[in-house]
């Protein structure tokens, strides 16, 4: 799997797709009127299983070294969508930043689903 | 990709017609079943049509595979609504859009059932609800609060300037629930099967 890379002084510091997967999921369901991270057949089998949601969160690395971040949502009923997925972009740009410092391109969502709250 | 699927329904319906006259032959009387068994033995027998099966087969599974993924993945590939921001692309789900609406049933106590279709084409968001009423419900007035409901939620959930068509199909009226709960109550005193019977 594509790896994040870093170089120092003292050597290269990788962070891989899915610690980014991990970091976008929790900042994603950290905002109010996301219900949890969507996902497809697959992941829902390996959530069966015992794996963690942020497998359905699709991060791609270019050859600029530049992130992209493809989040399905499923929000809850009564929410503003737009509103939502706006504020989960901005804060999912913000977490990676903070803890990663990798150079993010694209956050795009992917409305699957509304749920009751 | 279109001549791929009408070749693969072409093969298929060959292959099927072909398993349905083998039937209706051996039905038939036509062919034995021990011609059946003398082509097999001749076929392992013989070195070059054993590799000619096995290559045969592995073609045919190799087909079917990829003709299945073609069809799966038409399905598989959700309509959605897609609108751009600073940060990225937001997708939403026609299915979404389905599921909001399922809850308004919630909010109109007329409404037995609500079932949402939701198409996005170049003209906006067309609607179709297939509806079914209780007995008491005046339609005119229901199906056009209906109607303002589903645009008002939409637009508020989505937040889009898009045309919203809402198209109203009332399937059914079905009988209200006192009616039906009457209908189901068990009589007071059930009979005792054969209650009476041996008595004089």
């Amino acid at each position: 799997m594509q790896k994040e890379e870093s170089r120092t002084d003292l050597g290269t510091i990788s962070i891989h797709k899915n610690v980014i997967a991990s970091v976008a999921s929790l900042a994603a369901c950290e905002i109010d009127g996301v219900k949890r991270i969507g996902g497809d057949f697959k992941t829902g089998l390996l959530e069966f299983v015992g794996k963690k949601a942020y497998f359905a969160i699709k991060v791609q690395i270019d050859k600029n070294e530049e992130v992209n971040v493809d989040i399905p949502l499923v929000i809850k009923y009564g929410y503003n969508i737009p509103e939502v997925a706006n504020k989960v972009q901005e804060n999912v740009r913000r977490a990676l930043e903070k803890m990663t410092d990798v150079l993010i391109k694209d956050i795009n969502i992917s409305v699957q689903g509304i749920e009751k709250a | 990709m279109r001549i791929f699927k009408i070749l693969g329904i072409l093969f298929y319906s060959g292959i099927i017609i072909l398993v349905g006259l083998i039937l209706i032959i051996i039905a038939l009387n036509i062919l034995q079943p021990q011609d059946i068994n003398n082509l097999l033995v001749f076929m392992q027998d013989n070195p070059n049509s054993r590799i000619i099966m096995g290559l045969t087969g592995l073609l045919l599974t190799l087909i079917s595979f990829s003709f299945a993924q073609l069809i799966l993945g038409k399905f598989q590939r959700e309509k959605t609504i897609a609108f751009t921001t600073a940060s990225g692309e937001v997708t939403i789900a026609l299915s979404a859009i389905e599921d909001l609406i399922k809850r308004l049933a919630v909010v109109v106590p007329e409404i037995k059932e609500l079932r949402p279709d939701v198409i996005a084409n170049k003209k906006g968001i067309i609607v179709d609800l297939r509806v079914v009423l209780k007995s008491e419900a005046n339609i005119p007035e229901l199906t056009a609060r209906l109607q303002e409901i589903t645009r008002m939620r939409i637009q508020e959930v989505l937040g889009l300037e898009e045309q919203i068509i809402i198209r109203i199909h009332v399937a059914k009226i079905s009988a209200s629930e006192e009616k039906d709960k009457r209908k189901k109550e068990p009589p007071e005193h059930p009979g005792i099967p054969f209650g009476g019977y041996g008595r004089i």
